[in-house]
């Protein structure tokens, strides 16, 4: 199993999310349906260990990660507003995990390369994330996730501050993702989404 | 000219149709606060000749309260950064019990009569004090040292400090720090690499502030260290004991290097200030 929650419980002042039980196969694409407010965002927080489960486990890959910081969990996590570093280009915010790994600058920038042509943002390496248009910035923070190369990439909302057309591009590319066998978790309050591109979904309830 | 920037401000609300009788009486009354404040530094050049200034600066003993001066404040400056930025960090960042009280606290310092905050820092380096033992042991009276100047205007000058860079921190989305750590940056590496370039602003303010506030600081001083003498102190004691008339330049040329740091503050705290006009 790739990823595995199992009676997960968080509260939070007046919120509180009911036991949350789920289960990823590898290469498996699955949806997370609710309603606004009903803690799809707070799960996906949980997984990637920027919350800290109350009760419960989370697995992944068969290892428990319940109690390991979000830095030494195997998983990438795209946020509704993209969180780009507005301070840095958009070469040194995809580069910024590698850095981190102790790679050369060398093999950084070839790294980088493989991956800015797949997602078409080589002509935006210099520029500075307050001067991307929403698919670009998307483009940009899905790139710099998955220079970690995670195990399972936990995507809230990724379609939803898109135009049409845009949207229809960023699906194909989530499609792509899932189908070179990437794990994905996806939040969303859409059903055209989850038949789009999901293969199975979940629903929360308030 | 303060009267010229209005006038000129005056014709383009016009311009734009938001004239308004409260707005006249309200830059009428800024007008007179602005007047307060310039009158007395106005009188204060107008009053010193050129002759008796440069007198003054090539004084030695104005030459080396000044370097005192401005030396053992930006050192105490760089020094309490390396405690007051991880405080104003916490402060921005973490919510526990009990912190309404501890902002009071760092609060305090701006509260206090200056002369009592002076006998408060006496208190922890007098000779009789678990510090002022432990610097006699080494032969050394931190009384009316260069180390008690210092502890004096860090103790009235460290809330701007972390006041600003509190501010700074929390302005940085709670989101960009996550982001960085789902990367696999340690909590220190997002600290030192994203919080902190992007709280830059008001902590150069705050350090600045700091560094001026603490350089200005007359009655803590006053108290630990009489000798050697900072410039504040020299142009108390130069007033007590020859008159303004001898006091004066050196407060002239303290005044210009005050305004020189007031500026580069104002120039460093203006990248990133949102407008904050409001149509009245």
């Amino acid at each position: 199993m790739m990823l595995s929650c199992k009676e997960v419980e968080y509260s939070v002042g007046r919120f509180r999310l009911r036991p949350f039980s789920l289960e990823l196969e590898k290469g498996e694409y699955c949806a997370l349906l609710g309603p606004s407010g009903s803690g799809k965002t707070v799960i996906l927080e949980l997984i990637a260990g920027l919350r800290r489960v109350h009760k419960g486990r989370i697995m992944i890959e068969g290892k428990d990660y319940t109690r390991e910081p979000p830095q030494k969990r195997p998983v990438g996590i795209l946020f509704q507003d993209y969180a780009l570093f507005p301070h840095m280009n958009v070469y040194d915010n995809i580069a910024y995990a590698l850095k981190i790994s102790g790679m050369t600058k060398p093999d950084i920038f070839r790294t980088i390369q493989t991956s800015v042509h797949e997602l078409d943002i080589v002509h935006l390496l210099d520029r500075f994330p307050d001067t991307l248009s929403g698919g670009e910035k998307q483009r940009v923070a899905l790139a710099r996730t998955l220079m970690t190369h995670p195990s399972v990439l936990l995507l809230d909302e990724p379609l939803s501050a898109l135009d049409a057309g845009l949207r229809d591009a960023s699906a194909a590319l989530l499609k792509k993702l899932s189908s070179d066998g990437l794990t994905v978790l996806h939040v969303t309050h859409d059903p055209k989404e989850v038949e789009l591109l999901a293969h199975r979904s979940v629903t929360i309830d308030p | 000219m303060l009267f010229c920037i209005f006038a000129r401000n005056h014709s383009k609300m016009q311009r734009g149709n938001t004239y308004t009788w409260t707005r006249l009486a309200f830059i009428f009354i800024s007008g007179l606060v602005l007047l307060f404040l310039v009158a007395p530094l106005l009188g204060l050049f107008f009053s010193t000749s050129l002759p008796d200034l440069f007198q003054a600066a090539a004084d030695v003993q104005v030459q080396q309260s000044i370097g005192l001066t401005l030396g053992v404040s930006a050192l105490t400056t760089l020094i309490a950064a390396v405690f007051a930025l991880p405080l104003a960090y916490l402060m921005a960042r973490k919510d526990f019990r009990g912190k309404a009280l501890l902002q009071g606290l760092i609060d305090i310092p701006i509260v206090l009569p200056h002369s009592a905050a002076g006998i408060a820092v006496l208190g922890c380096i007098a000779r009789d004090s678990a510090l002022g033992r432990l610097a006699d042991l080494f032969g050394l009276n931190l009384v009316g040292s260069p180390f008690a100047i210092g502890m004096a205007m860090a103790f009235v000058s460290i809330p701007f400090l972390i006041n600003s860079a509190r501010d700074g921190f929390q302005a940085v989305p709670l989101r960009l720090e996550q982001a960085a750590l789902t990367l696999g940056a340690s909590p220190f590496r997002v600290f030192r690499q994203i919080s902190l370039p992007l709280a830059k602003p008001s902590v150069l303010s705050g350090l600045v502030l700091m560094f001026a506030r603490g350089m200005s600081e007359f009655g803590a001083v006053v108290i630990v260290a009489y000798y050697p003498m900072t410039t504040p102190v020299l142009i108390f004691d130069r007033f007590n004991s020859f008159g303004l008339g001898y006091a004066r330049p050196v407060a002239v040329l303290f005044v210009i290097i005050s305004v020189l740091v007031f500026i580069g503050l104002r120039l460093m705290g203006r990248t990133g200030k949102k407008n904050n006009d409001v149509i009245l």
